[in-house]
C-alpha cells in the first residue's frame, strides 16, 4: 500500500549565504501492506514525523522514491498531491487540527465539501460517521466546546469521511487522556478489522504501538527494522 | 469544491470581521461613485450640447438651402432639385415644408382654431423620414391632415408653464378650413375645403416652441391652389391708388420653389459621403452630423480623461481590499493549512479568496453607483439654483450637468469589480502557498 524506496531527507537551515543541511532520514526502505496497522516509533527528533510527512507529500523527499497505492508521488505538483490526499488518504493529528469557526458538522463535512458531494449526501454521510464515532450529539458543537476526545472522534469522522483506504495518524492519542486513548485506538482496531484500512500511527506510546501489526523503529533517521505483517515487534528503543 | 460551498465560506468568513467589511466596502463604493460622478459630468455636458446643436433634427438630415448657379445668383431649389436630390445614392427620403401663404382659418366643431400656420410637406417622404408624432397616424387619404401638438391652445393665450389642452381630443375630428383669393377688381372670394384630423405632431423639444400648425398633403395643397390660381395659394394684391401695380403671385404654370428642404439619409455614416455628394453639385448643405463629429471626440477626449481620474479613485480603494484581503488570508492561514492538509485544491483556496474580494467589488459597485444616482439627481435638482440664487445666471432649460447613461454604471461595476479581483489577486495566491506543517505546528 505503501512503498518507500531508498528515500532520504535533508532540511536546508539557516539564513541565506549561511545555510546548513541537516540530514533527516537516510536511505529509507518501508513497505506496509494493505490492511496493515503500522506504528512508527523512534525518539524525539529521531525522522518519524518527517517520514509520515513524505507519505503525506507535505514535504518532497531528497532523493527515492515514493509510492502509495500503488501510484509513484514523488514528483507530484502540489494540486495533484491535493487531488490524491482527497481520493487516498485520511489524515488524524496530535492536536486534532478542527477548524475554529466550524461545527464539529462542518469539520467532519469538509472532506466532501472539497470533493463537491451533494449536500444531501453530504449531511447523510456525516450524521452517519458522526454516530458511528459516537459525536452526534454534538454536531452543532464547535471545538471548543467540546472535550479533546470528543474533537479527535470529530476528526477521525473527518479523517474516513471519504473512504480513504489509508490513514496516516501522527501521534492520534498524544492529547487524550487514557480512557479516550483506549476507546481511540479500539475504534482503529475496529476500522482495521471492519473495513480494511490501512494505518500508518506515528507515536511514542507504546501502548499505542502494541495495536499495531508491526512496529517500525527509527533512530537518526535511520530505519531500525521494519518486520512485515505477522512478524513479532523487534525493536528497541534505546 | 462547489461554488455554493466556495459562497459559504466566502460569507462565514465575511461575518468573522464586519466592521473591516463595512470599511472596505465602504472605500469601494466611494471610489465607484465617485468615478462615475466625474464621468457623469462629462456625459451631462455633452448631452445637454449635442442635445442643444441637434435640437428637434435627425442626425442623419442634410438641410439644403439653396444651389449655386453660373450667373452666380444663389437660387432656391426646384422641382428639377427636388428630383436630384432624391436620386442620389443613400438618401432615404427628400421633404419640404412649403408654408400655406395666407392666412387660413380653420374650424373645428364649429369654433374657430387660434390661426397657425398651413404647411404643405410630402407625407410620403415624411413617412420614410420619420414624422414625429404624439398620437394618431399620418395621413393616408387626400383629405387628411396633421395637426400641431398646441394646435388646441385657446385664442386668449394660456400661462407661461400652464400646458394648454391636449389636441389629441380633435383626433378623428372634421377641420374646416376657409381660403381666401381677391380678384384683379377687388373683390374678395373664399372657399371652405373639410379636412379630417388623423394624426397630432410630436410635442417640440423646448417649452418655448408652441406648434399650433396644420400639416396638409399635396392633394389638400393642389385644392387651395385650384381655387387660388396661385403657388402656394398666395393672394393677389388687386391695383389700387396706394399701389396701382398691384401683385400678382407666380402661377401655376410658373416654376415652383420649394423651402425648408431636408434629405434624409438611410444611416448617420451615410451623411457625411451624401453632404459632400450634394455639395460638389453647388447646393448649400448643412448637417448636423458634421458638428455632432467634433463635439463628440472632443468629449470623447474628455470622458476618457475623467474615467482615468475616476479610475484612480477606485484604484485607491483598492490598496484597502488588499489590505482587507492580506489580513485574512493571515488571519485564516491555520485554516487555510488544515484545509490543504486534507486535501483542498490551491485552486480551490485561491478562488475563495478571489470570490471574496470580488464580492466585496461588486457590493462597493452596487452601493457606489446607487450612490452615484442620488448624487447626480441631487447635483442636476440643486445646481441649478445654486447658480441662481448666487451668480445670477438662469441655467438653460433641460441642462443637465450630470448624466449616468446604463453602460457608464456599467462600465465603472466593471472597473471595481476587476480592481477588487485584482487586489484580492495576491493575497489570493498568498493563501495558496502557505506551508502546510506550519500552519498545523500553529507556526505562522
Amino acid at each position: 500500500m505503501i512503498e518507500m524506496i531508498q528515500v532520504s531527507h535533508r532540511f536546508v537551515i539557516g539564513k541565506k549565504g549561511r545555510e546548513r543541511v541537516v540530514p533527516v532520514l537516510h536511505d529509507i526502505d518501508l513497505h506496509v501492506e494493505k490492511g496493515e496497522i503500522v506504528a512508527i516509533v523512534g525518539r524525539s527528533g529521531s525522522g518519524k514525523s518527517t517520514l509520515l510527512n513524505l507519505m503525506s507529500g507535505y514535504i518532497h523527499p531528497t532523493s527515492g522514491t515514493i509510492r502509495v497505492a500503488g501510484q509513484a508521488v514523488t514528483g507530484l505538483s502540489e494540486g495533484d498531491w491535493a487531488d490524491f490526499r482527497l481520493a487516498h488518504l485520511g489524515f488524524m493529528f496530535q492536536s486534532f487540527q478542527l477548524i475554529p469557526s466550524m461545527t464539529a458538522f462542518e469539520n467532519a463535512e469538509l472532506p466532501l465539501v472539497l470533493k463537491g458531494i451533494d449536500v444531501a449526501e453530504r449531511k447523510k454521510r456525516v450524521m452517519a460517521l458522526l454516530h458511528q464515532v459516537g459525536v452526534a450529539e454534538y454536531a452543532g458543537h464547535y471545538p471548543g466546546e467540546l472535550s479533546g476526545g470528543q474533537q479527535q472522534r470529530v476528526s477521525v469522522a473527518r479523517a474516513l469521511m471519504l473512504n480513504p483506504p489509508i490513514v496516516l495518524a501522527d501521534e492520534p492519542t498524544g492529547s487524550l487522556d487514557s480512557d479516550n486513548e483506549r476507546q481511540l485506538l479500539a475504534l482503529i482496531r475496529e476500522l482495521n478489522r471492519e473495513l480494511g484500512i490501512t494505518f500508518v500511527l506515528i507515536t511514542h506510546d507504546e501502548q499505542v504501538a502494541a495495536t499495531a501489526h508491526r512496529t517500525i523503529a527509527l533512530k537518526d533517521g535511520y530505519l531500525l527494522n521494519a518486520p512485515r505483517k505477522g512478524e513479532a515487534h523487534s525493536y528497541e528503543i534505546q | 469544491m462547489k461554488f455554493n460551498d466556495q459562497v459559504r465560506f466566502v460569507r462565514q468568513n465575511m461575518k468573522k470581521n464586519k466592521t473591516r467589511l463595512f470599511m472596505t466596502v465602504l472605500a469601494t463604493a466611494m471610489g465607484c461613485a465617485f468615478l462615475i460622478v466625474l464621468a457623469s459630468v462629462g456625459f451631462g455636458l455633452q448631452k445637454s450640447i449635442v442635445d442643444k446643436v441637434v435640437g428637434d433634427r435627425l442626425v442623419t438630415a442634410i438641410d439644403v438651402y439653396g444651389i449655386a448657379s453660373e450667373d452666380g445668383v444663389d437660387r432656391q431649389i426646384d422641382e428639377k432639385g427636388i428630383a436630384y436630390l432624391r436620386s442620389v445614392d443613400r438618401v432615404k427620403a427628400v421633404t419640404y415644408r412649403n408654408n400655406v401663404r395666407q392666412t387660413i382659418r380653420s374650424t373645428v366643431d364649429g369654433a374657430a382654431v387660434m390661426p397657425g400656420k398651413v404647411i404643405n410637406v410630402d407625407f410620403e417622404a415624411e413617412t420614410a423620414a420619420g414624422f414625429g408624432l404624439s398620437a394618431g397616424r399620418l395621413p393616408q387619404a387626400d383629405d387628411e391632415v396633421v395637426i400641431g401638438y398646441y394646435s388646441r391652445i385657446p385664442a386668449e393665450g394660456f400661462k407661461p408653464g400652464d400646458e394648454p389642452p391636449s389636441a389629441g381630443e380633435w383626433l378623428g375630428k372634421t377641420m374646416s378650413m376657409e381660403a381666401s383669393q381677391f380678384e384683379t377688381d377687388g373683390t374678395e372670394r373664399k372657399k371652405s375645403f373639410s379636412v379630417k384630423i388623423v394624426g397630432i405632431a410630436a410635442k417640440p423639444s423646448r417649452e418655448w416652441q408652441i406648434d399650433n400648425s396644420v400639416y396638409i398633403g399635396n392633394a389638400a395643397m393642389g385644392n387651395i391652389e385650384s381655387f387660388t390660381g396661385t403657388q402656394w395659394g398666395e393672394q393677389r394684391i388687386a391695383p389700387d391708388k396706394e399701389n396701382p401695380e398691384g401683385y400678382e403671385p407666380p402661377g401655376l404654370q410658373d416654376p415652383r420653389q420649394y423651402s425648408e428642404i431636408q434629405v434624409i439619409a438611410d444611416g448617420a455614416r451615410h451623411v457625411k459621403a451624401i453632404a459632400e455628394q450634394i455639395r460638389e453639385q453647388g447646393y448649400f448643405v448643412h448637417s448636423v452630423a458634421d458638428e455632432l463629429d467634433q463635439i463628440n471626440l472632443v468629449f470623447l477626449i474628455m470622458k476618457i480623461g475623467l474615467v482615468f481620474v475616476g479610475t484612480i479613485a477606485v484604484l485607491i480603494a483598492s490598496i484597502g481590499i488588499y489590505n482587507t484581503m492580506t489580513m485574512a488570508v493571515t488571519e485564516r492561514a491555520q485554516d487555510i493549512g488544515i484545509m490543504k492538509a486534507i486535501g483542498a485544491h490551491p485552486s480551490a483556496i485561491r478562488r475563495i479568496f478571489l470570490l471574496e474580494s470580488a464580492l466585496i467589488g461588486l457590493l462597493g459597485a452596487i452601493i457606489g453607483t446607487a450612490v452615484a444616482y442620488v448624487v447626480s439627481m441631487a447635483v442636476n435638482a440643486g445646481l441649478p439654483l445654486i447658480i441662481e440664487g448666487f451668480m445670477d445666471e438662469k441655467v438653460p432649460q433641460d441642462f443637465r450637468f450630470s448624466f449616468i447613461p446604463g453602460y457608464l454604471a456599467a462600465l465603472s461595476s466593471l472597473i471595481s469589480l476587476a480592481v477588487a479581483l485584482l487586489s484580492g489577486s495576491r493575497p489570493a495566491r498568498r493563501a495558496t502557498r502557505i506551508d502546510v506543517l506550519r500552519a498545523l505546528r500553529r507556526d505562522l
